[in-house]
C-alpha cells in the first residue's frame, strides 16, 4: 500500500470506530464516582483481616498474589529474552573497551562525581531496602525497591569506572538473584500447601498494624520480588552496557550498526 | 498401585500444580543455568512438561461432567462476591491442557541439543511459555487471563527472534508491535467491562453483563477483548503478523505456535462468548455473522495463500490461519455441536500442524533449506518423513480418520444446515491446505513437477538449522503427534463431548452434537489430490487448460500476495480496520 492509501484506511477506520467510541465514553460512570464494588470490600477486608496499611501490595501479594506471581515471570521471560537476544548477536565475551567516537576527547572522570557516587550509593541502597522492607506499611515495595536497588548499582559504574563496575557485578550472581527471588516467591506459592491450605494462602501469623513485621506470607513474597527485580534490572544494564564496549574480534561487524 | 496413589490424591490439590511446576522448574534452572550439564536442561524440561500433561490429563478425568473450581489464597468469594483469583478447570479446558503438556514435551525431544549453547534459556522460555497457556486455559479471571496473555507474549517474542537474522528480527518485530496492540485492545475491554461489573471474576462479569440489557459499555468491552482474542487467533483482518513470525521462528517454537498458541486465541474467544457474554443479546446476535464471516473469509483466504507459497514454514503459517478460520465459524455457529466440533479441532489440528512443522524442521536441518522449489528431489533419502508429511497431508485435507477429522465433521454437521457457506468454506480451507501440503510433498520427495531451471535457487534468505540430531529423533515425536490424531477413540471422544462442552459453556449453548457427511470429508480429500497433481504436473497439461487458469488466478493471486506487504503500518491500518468491523456488526445487531 502506498502510504496515502494506507492513511485513508486507516482515517476510513478509526471514522467507523468513532461513533461507538462516543456511545462508551458518554456511558461510563462518572470521573470521580464512587470506587467499585470490589475495591470497597477489599479495603474493608485487609486491614482487619490482614493487619496490612497498604492496600496495594495487599492486594498484589495476598487477594490477587496469582497476577503478581505472573507478572514476575513476564518480567523474567522479558529479561531472559533481552540476554538472549544480545547475546546471540554479542557472544558471552566481555571486554573492557568501549566504542569511542573518533576526535571527541576523552574526559578523565572528576573526583566530585567519584565522591558523590561514593556518598549517594549507600544511601540510595539504604533507601531501596527501606522501600522493600516496609511494603506492607508504605507506598512502595518489593518491585519499586528492587529498582532503586539496581539503580544504586549504576552508581559504582559512574563513580568506579566500567572495569570496577564490571568487577562487583558477576552475570552468574545476577542469574541466581534473578531466578532465586522468583523461585522463593513460586515456593511461597507451594508451601501452605504442604499444610492442607491454598496455593499461596498466608498461613503466617499477621503482625502488628501498620508495623513492619505486618502481613505474613507477604513480606516473604516481597522479599523474594525484590531479590528478583534488583538481579533481573542489573542483569539488563549489564546486557545494555556491554552493548557499548567494543567487539572483542573483528569479525563481528553487527556491533557498529547495533 | 499408582492408580491407588492417584485416587489418593485430593483434586484440590492439582489445580494450581501444572501452573506452578513449570515456573517453578524454570526458575530453579534460571538460578543455576550455569552449573548444569549439557543435557540436563532438555531432561528437566521435557519431564515437566510431561508431568504438566498428566497432571492435566487427571484435573480433566476428575471434573468429570462438571468443573472443578479453586480459590487461591484460600480467598472464596464472600456472599456471592469472588475476592481472589479463581481457576475453573472443566473436561475440555483440562484435555486441551494435557495436549499442550504433550505437544511441549514432543517440541522438547524434537529440540534435543538444538539450543545447548544458550544454557538453558531456550527452555525457561519455554516453560514460562507452556505455564502460561495453562494459567490462560485454566482461568477464571478476566484480569488474570490478561496476565497470562502477556506472558505468553513476551515469551514468544524473544523465542521468534531467536535466529538474529535479519528476516527474523523484522518477523518478531511485526508479531511484538501487533500483538502488543493486541495486549493495549484487551486491557482496555477488561477495564470497560470492569467499569460496567465491578468485578473481574466471569461468573460475576456475566451477571452484570445480562443484567446491563443492551449498554454500549459491554458491547465497546466485548469488541475489545473480541479483537485481542481476534488478533491471537489470527483471523482476517488482524492474520499479517501471523505468517512472518511463524516462518521465522526456529522450527520447535513454531510447532508450539501454530500447534497450541494461535488456537488458544480460538478457545479464550470461545470460552468467553459462552461463559461471559451469554446474557448480551446484542453480542450474540452480533456473533454468528462477525465469527462465521470472519472465519469463512480466513479459512479461504489462507488456503489459497498457503497454496501460492514456496517458502515451507510460511506455506504451513498460511494454512494454520485458514484452519483457526475453520475454528472460527464453529464458533459462530453458537451451538454444542459447533464449539465442541471447534475444540476437538484445536487438539486434532495442534497435532497435524506440530507434525508437519516438525518435518519442515528435519528438511532446514537435513537438507538446510526450506524452499519447495529447491528442495525438489533432495528428500529422496528421507523418506520416511515424506510419508508422515503425505499422511499429514491427506489429515490436514480432511482424511476421515481421528481427531482432526471428528471436529472437522462435528463442525459440518453444525453449520451444513445453518450457515452454508461458512461450510463450504470449511471444505474449500481443507481442501486448500491440504493440496498445497500434498504438493510440496510431491515435490520434494518425489522430485516431481517441471525442472526449475534458474528458478531453483531461493528468494529468501539463506536458512538452515543445526543438524546435529539422528534423523530418528527428530522423526520420532513428529511420528507420534499423528499417531496420536488418528489412534485417539471416536467413541471416547463421542461420549465425553456433550457433558464437556456443557460443562465448558456453563450449559449456554444448546442443540445436539451431530457428525456431517461422509461425502463432505471426502470432498476436500478428492479436491486436494486434484489440485496437488494439477500444480505438479501442469506442464504436461495441454495448454488450452493451463492457460484459462492460470489468467484467472493470476491477478488476484498477486493483489493477495501485495496485501501481505510485511509492512507493520499497513499491518495496523488492517487492524483498525477489523476492529471497525466487529464494532459495525455490534452496532447493527
Amino acid at each position: 500500500m502506498s502510504p496515502r492509501l494506507r492513511l485513508a484506511l486507516l482515517g476510513a477506520a478509526l471514522a467507523g470506530l468513532l461513533p461507538g467510541a462516543v456511545a462508551v465514553i458518554r456511558r461510563l460512570p462518572e470521573f470521580g464516582a464512587t470506587i467499585a464494588a470490589y475495591g470497597e470490600r477489599i479495603n474493608a477486608i485487609v486491614p482487619a483481616e490482614r493487619h496490612v496499611a497498604n492496600m496495594v501490595s495487599a492486594i498484589n501479594f495476598d487477594l490477587r498474589g496469582l497476577d503478581t506471581l505472573g507478572e514476575e515471570f513476564m518480567l523474567l521471560a522479558a529479561i531472559t529474552g533481552t540476554v538472549v537476544l544480545l547475546r546471540g548477536r554479542r557472544g558471552e565475551n566481555t571486554t573492557d573497551r568501549a566504542m569511542r567516537l573518533p576526535g571527541r576527547a576523552i574526559l578523565p572522570r572528576s573526583e566530585a562525581v567519584v565522591l558523590a557516587c561514593r556518598l549517594a550509593g549507600p544511601l540510595l541502597m539504604m533507601f531501596g531496602l527501606y522501600v522493600v522492607l516496609h511494603a506492607t506499611v508504605t507506598p512502595g515495595g518489593g518491585f519499586q525497591g528492587g529498582v532503586i536497588l539496581a539503580s544504586g548499582t549504576l552508581l559504582a559504574y559512574v563513580g568506579e569506572g566500567y572495569a570496577g563496575w564490571r568487577d562487583v557485578i558477576r552475570s552468574h550472581w545476577l542469574d541466581a538473584m534473578e531466578g532465586g527471588g522468583a523461585l522463593l516467591f513460586a515456593l511461597c506459592g507451594l508451601a501452605p500447601m504442604l499444610t492442607g491450605a491454598a496455593f499461596m494462602q498466608n498461613v503466617l501469623p499477621f503482625g502488628t498494624f501498620r508495623d513492619l513485621f505486618s502481613g505474613g506470607l507477604m513480606l516473604i513474597e516481597n522479599a523474594g520480588v525484590a531479590l528478583a527485580v534488583c538481579g533481573g534490572f542489573t542483569q539488563l544494564f549489564l546486557e545494555f552496557l556491554e552493548e557499548t564496549r567494543e567487539a572483542a574480534g573483528p569479525e563481528e561487524p553487527g556491533e557498529e550498526s547495533a | 498401585m499408582t492408580n491407588a496413589l492417584l485416587s489418593a490424591l485430593p483434586t484440590a490439590i492439582l489445580v494450581p500444580l501444572p501452573v506452578a511446576v513449570p515456573l517453578v522448574v524454570c526458575a530453579i534452572l534460571l538460578a543455576t543455568a550455569h552449573l548444569l550439564p549439557g543435557r540436563l536442561p532438555d531432561i528437566l524440561a521435557t519431564l515437566t512438561a510431561l508431568t504438566v500433561g498428566i497432571l492435566c490429563a487427571l484435573i480433566a478425568s476428575r471434573a468429570g461432567d462438571g468443573a472443578v473450581t479453586y480459590w487461591f489464597g484460600g480467598w472464596e468469594p464472600r456472599d456471592g462476591v469472588a475476592l481472589g483469583i479463581g481457576f475453573s478447570v472443566d473436561a475440555a479446558s483440562g484435555w486441551i491442557g494435557a495436549f499442550i503438556g504433550l505437544l511441549y514435551a514432543l517440541a522438547f525431544v524434537f529440540a534435543w541439543g538444538f539450543f545447548g549453547r544458550t544454557h538453558g534459556h531456550f527452555h525457561i522460555l519455554m516453560l514460562l511459555f507452556l505455564a502460561a497457556m495453562i494459567g490462560f486455559c485454566f482461568t477464571r479471571d478476566l484480569f488474570n487471563l490478561f496476565v497470562w496473555f502477556e506472558v505468553m507474549s513476551v515469551a514468544a517474542f524473544a523465542l521468534t527472534a531467536y535466529h538474529l537474522e535479519e528476516s527474523a528480527l523484522a518477523g518478531a518485530l511485526n508479531f511484538t508491535v501487533i500483538n502488543s496492540l493486541a495486549g493495549f485492545l484487551m486491557l482496555g475491554g477488561i477495564g470497560l467491562l470492569y467499569a460496567r461489573a465491578e468485578t473481574l471474576d466471569f461468573a460475576g462479569i456475566a451477571a452484570a453483563v445480562a443484567n446491563a440489557g443492551r449498554d454500549p459499555v459491554v458491547a465497546g468491552g466485548f469488541c475489545l477483548v473480541a479483537a485481542a482474542l481476534m488478533i491471537k487467533a489470527a483471523a482476517v483482518p488482524f492474520q499479517f503478523w501471523l505468517a512472518d513470525a511463524h516462518a521465522v521462528a526456529p522450527s520447535p517454537v513454531s510447532v508450539i505456535f501454530s500447534g497450541a498458541m494461535v488456537s488458544l486465541g480460538v478457545f479464550g474467544l470461545a470460552k468467553l462468548t459462552a461463559v461471559v457474554f451469554a446474557g448480551s443479546a446484542q453480542v450474540q446476535d452480533a456473533l454468528p455473522t462477525l465469527l462465521t464471516g470472519l472465519g469463512a473469509l480466513s479459512a479461504v483466504l489462507g488456503g489459497w495463500m498457503a497454496l501460492l507459497q514456496r517458502h515451507l514454514k510460511r506455506l504451513l503459517a498460511f494454512s494454520t490461519i485458514s484452519h483457526a478460520g475453520i475454528m472460527l465459524t464453529g464458533i459462530g455457529a453458537l451451538s454444542a455441536g459447533g464449539t465442541g466440533g471447534a475444540l476437538v479441532y484445536v487438539v486434532g489440528h495442534g497435532m497435524v500442524k506440530g507434525g508437519l512443522f516438525m518435518i519442515a524442521g528435519i528438511l532446514l536441518a537435513t537438507r538446510a533449506s526450506i524452499d519447495e522449489i529447491a528442495l525438489r528431489g533432495l528428500g529422496r533419502g528421507i523418506g520416511p518423513a515424506g510419508a508422515a508429511m503425505a499422511v499429514a497431508g491427506l489429515l490436514l485435507a480432511g482424511l476421515p480418520v481421528g481427531l482432526l477429522d471428528q471436529g472437522s465433521r462435528l463442525l459440518h454437521g453444525a453449520l451444513e444446515g445453518t450457515h452454508p457457506y461458512a461450510f463450504v468454506a470449511n471444505l474449500t480451507g481443507a481442501a486448500l491446505t491440504g493440496a498445497a501440503v500434498l504438493r510440496a510433498t510431491g515435490r520434494i520427495f518425489l522430485g516431481l513437477g517441471e525442472d526449475p531451471g534458474d528458478e531453483a535457487g531461493a528468494p529468501s534468505e539463506e536458512e538452515r538449522e543445526k543438524a546435529d540430531r539422528p534423523l530418528w529423533l527428530m522423526l520420532g515425536p513428529c511420528c507420534i503427534l499423528l499417531l496420536l490424531d488418528v489412534i485417539v477413540p471416536p467413541a471416547w471422544v463421542e461420549a465425553l463431548a456433550p457433558d464437556a462442552i456443557n460443562a465448558f459453556a456453563h450449559g449456554t449453548l444448546t442443540g445436539g452434537m451431530e457428525e456431517g457427511p461422509l461425502w463432505a470429508a471426502w470432498c476436500p480429500v478428492g479436491a486436494a489430490i486434484a489440485l496437488a497433481a494439477y500444480a505438479l504436473f501442469r506442464h504436461k497439461l495441454p495448454r488450452a487448460i493451463v492457460r484459462p487458469v492460470r489468467a484467472t488466478q493470476s491477478l488476484p493471486a498477486r493483489g493477495l500476495e501485495a496485501l501481505h506487504s510485511g509492512l507493520i503500518g499497513d499491518y495496523v491500518a488492517w487492524l483498525a480496520v477489523g476492529l471497525a468491523l466487529i464494532a459495525g456488526a455490534l452496532a447493527l445487531a
